[in-house]
Formats: C-alpha cells, structure tokens, sequence
C-alpha cells in the first residue's frame, strides 16, 4: 500500500514540475515592472506576454490612449536584458506609432507623449527571444 | 492478493468520491451566487468572453480624467460626487456593481486632489459593495486607509486601488461575470464624465475641457458595443437605451485624426516619442451642454 501511494505521490509530483518547468509565469514579471516605472507616472495597466514557448509569434492588447497625457510602456523579462521581446504602438489604422527597437537596438521601455486621442495596439513581439516570456506595464502622467 | 484487488477497485473509487465532493462544494457556491443574481446570467452574449475583456481593457482609467481636471486648474469639487451615504439605497446586484465603479472614480478623484480625509469616507461605501458582490476580498481597507492618512503616501495610495480594480475585473472575467466588469465600468465612466462636463460647463473658456468631453465619443462606442451584448436583460437595456440617447448627441462631434509619422530618441535607456499626428475635436459649447444633461440625467437613475 505504502509503494502505491508512493508511487501515485511520484507521478503527480513529476507530472506537476514538467508542467511548471514549461510554463510562463507572466503574472510575476508583470508585478515586477509596475514599481519600474518611471517617476511621475501614475500604474495604469499590466500585461502578460507570454509567447507559449515560441508558438506565438505576438501578444497584442488595446488601450484608448489620449491627447495631452504622456503614456510609458515597460518591459521586463528574465535575465538582466529584455531577450529580444520588443513592444510596438499602433494608430487605429495600424501605422506604427512607437517601437523599443531603434536602429537595431531594443531598450526596455517607450515613453509616448501622445498628441491623438484614438484607440491603439499595444504589439509584442518576438526578435531572437528566448523564454517568449514577460510583463509589461502601463503608466501615465500629466 | 486479495488485500491488493480491493485496493485497486478502491482507488478509483476514492478519486470518484473526492472529486464529487469537491465539484458539488463549487457548484453550491457558484449556485448561491447565481440565485443572488438579478442579471439574467443566463440572457448573457454567446460571444468569446475574449472578445469581451478585449474591449473592456481599452476603457481608459477614470483616474486619467481627474489628473487631467487638477492639471487645468479645475478646483475640487466634492458636491459633484457621489454622497458615501448613498450606500443603503443600492440593494440589487446590478445597482451595487454601477455604484461601485462610481466610488471607485469618487475616491481616484479625492486622491488626485490630494483630499485624503474625503477619500476615506468611500472606503467603507466599497468595501460593502464589494463584499456584497463576492469581490471583497480584493480590497484590503486597513492598507488603504493607512495610505490615506498621510498625504506622503500619494503614489501607493493611487497604485493599490488602481491594482485592486484592475484585480477585480481580471477575476470577474475569469468567472464568467463579465457583465459586473461592463457595470462596473459603466458606473465608474459615467461619474468621471459628469465631473468632466460639468466642470467644462463651468469654464466655457477651457478648451481642454471641451475637447476631453468631446474625445468621450470613443469611449461611448465601446460601451454600446459592450452594453449591446447584455441587451435581453431589462436593466442593462435600459443602461443601453440611455448610451444611444447620449450617442445621438455625440453624432455631431467629429474627430479628426491625422497621421504623421513620429521620430524618436533615446534617453537614459527609453526610446522617448516625439508624436507627430494629431487629432481635432469639434465640438461647441453647445454640445457641451446638452451632453452634460444627458450625462447628468443618467447618472442621477444610477446613483438614485
């Protein structure tokens, strides 16, 4: 009776840390941004960005943001760096707007000072990253 | 041999067992809730619940239209609010999830203007509101009313509430009661935008507030869209019914969006955005009048 029980305590045990062993834990880079924004911006949002291990090949999520306020978008990611996650700001009409990677180099946060009011696409993506693994946050000040 | 069969046939049993136990213990919760609920749950949208908490996420933060009024000099007006004492009036679901997306906004704003004492009226208000609603358990009060004691304490003020609302919605959507996140939502945008147009009716001269009641068109439309899934329940049709009366005022209001493509330079680390497109809100004084009364007669059947 003691094998099987401790069999069965085994097979979970193993099956559990797999599982864990391939996921993303979001939620924890996401609280880790918000108290890295900068100074003077007010929290506004968190996001997920989880890759699902390199089968997606964006994350992408929606804000109305308006005339008059400064946005800043953050990033962070495990390791020191941003591996290659970098985020895009899209118009309502999909011109691109904003991006974190200038002339070849990606840095880990945007701050957009916006002058139109709309609806935008907060995009991220993928460049060479290798956990496909991160949180973000979004601040705002006047 | 024997000893070893029993325990095969028993295993499975046990799991069968627990699992049900486990199960019924949820479904009874989950039933109570239900049976509490004067939403028609079951009237709600076939559609993703996806698609939902994507729109939801675009309704900026109330707390974005309070910065905006300090920033252009508007004084604090605490007779705009709604009264914390209000409270017993809200006895069903649906007024309680409105009424506290309006308090959530009323306390944002006495925080913005660094009114602490105020703010500290609202928190019991919500705390009620949301134990009521199965959500109190995201407001931890005795934190907040710390922060709100010293005026130091501006920032962590602002970002536990803000996390505390952004949680709640986050949660509601997970179990499948969006519809309280829409209320919620509604209630809190509906109480900023009574604040906003009023304060434009009271400085016709302030075009930034003109303008920022103008660029509420955007927000309308998500709201319709998002009402408009819940429209086969009475209250939220009628929610609905007053969105399109205020839509209609709004069909004059254009906004004119033009694209320019922005440059960039980076600053200690952070790509700093020079924007270069801009918008244009056309809209009179007016406009903003009968806007303001719409707004004012809705917010007066929600918070009544």
């Amino acid at each position: 009776m003691k094998k099987v029980v401790i069999a069965i305590f085994l097979l979970f045990s193993v099956g559990l840390s797999t599982e864990l062993a391939g996921q993303c834990d979001a939620e924890s880079y996401t609280s880790a941004c918000i108290p890295k924004l900068a100074t003077g911006f007010n929290f506004l949002k968190s996001y997920k960005i989880d890759g699902e291990g390199g089968t997606k090949d964006k994350v992408e999520y929606s804000y109305v943001f308006t005339k008059g306020t400064q946005y800043m978008i953050n990033l962070c990611t495990p390791g020191a760096n941003v591996d290659g996650i970098v985020v895009s700001l899209y118009d309502a009409n999909r011109n691109k707007v904003a991006s974190s990677k200038i002339n070849g180099q990606v840095v880990s946060a945007i701050a957009y000072p916006c002058n139109a009011t709309g609806i935008y696409y907060i995009q991220y993506t993928f460049d060479g990253s290798a956990a496909h693994c991160g949180g973000s946050a979004l601040g705002f000040k006047r | 041999m024997a000893k070893r069969n029993v325990m095969r046939s028993l295993i499975p049993m046990i799991a069968l067992v627990l699992l049900a136990a486990c199960s019924s213990g949820k479904k009874s919760d989950e039933q109570a809730f239900l049976e509490s609920q004067d939403t028609a749950r079951d009237n709600g949208p076939t559609i993703p619940e996806e698609v939902i908490g994507s729109i939801l996420q675009q309704i900026p933060s109330p707390l974005e239209i309070s910065a905006m009024l300090k920033e252009s000099g508007s004084r604090y007006e605490p007779g705009l609010l709604n009264s914390p004492d209000n409270l017993p009036k809200y006895n069903s679901n649906y007024k309680k999830a409105l009424n506290l997306g309006v308090f959530g906004t009323d306390l944002g704003y006495t925080n913005i203007y660094q009114k602490s004492k105020d703010g500290i009226q609202y928190l019991s208000s919500i705390k009620s509101l949301a134990n009521d609603l199965n959500i109190g358990q995201f407001f931890d009060i005795e934190t907040i009313g710390r922060l709100a004691a010293n005026s130091k304490n501006l920032d962590s003020l602002l970002l536990i509430t803000t996390q505390n609302f952004n949680n709640i919605n986050g949660y509601l959507q997970n179990q499948r009661r969006e519809h309280l996140s829409v209320l919620l939502l509604t209630g809190g945008w509906v109480e900023a935008m009574n604040v906003v147009s009023q304060a434009a009716l009271a400085t016709p001269s302030n075009k930034e507030l003109q303008e920022k009641v103008g660029e509420q068109k955007i927000i309308i439309e998500k709201l319709i869209l998002l009402l408009g899934f819940y429209k086969d329940d009475a209250n939220m049709a009628g929610l609905l019914k007053d969105m399109q009366s205020l839509m209609a005022a709004y069909e004059k209001i254009n906004i004119v969006y033009t694209y320019k493509e922005s440059t960039v330079e980076v600053v200690n680390g952070v790509a700093v955005i020079k924007d270069n497109s801009s918008t244009t809100i056309q809209i009179t004084k007016e406009d903003v009048k009968s806007i303001s009364a719409l707004v004012g007669a809705m917010r007066d059947r929600i918070i009544g």
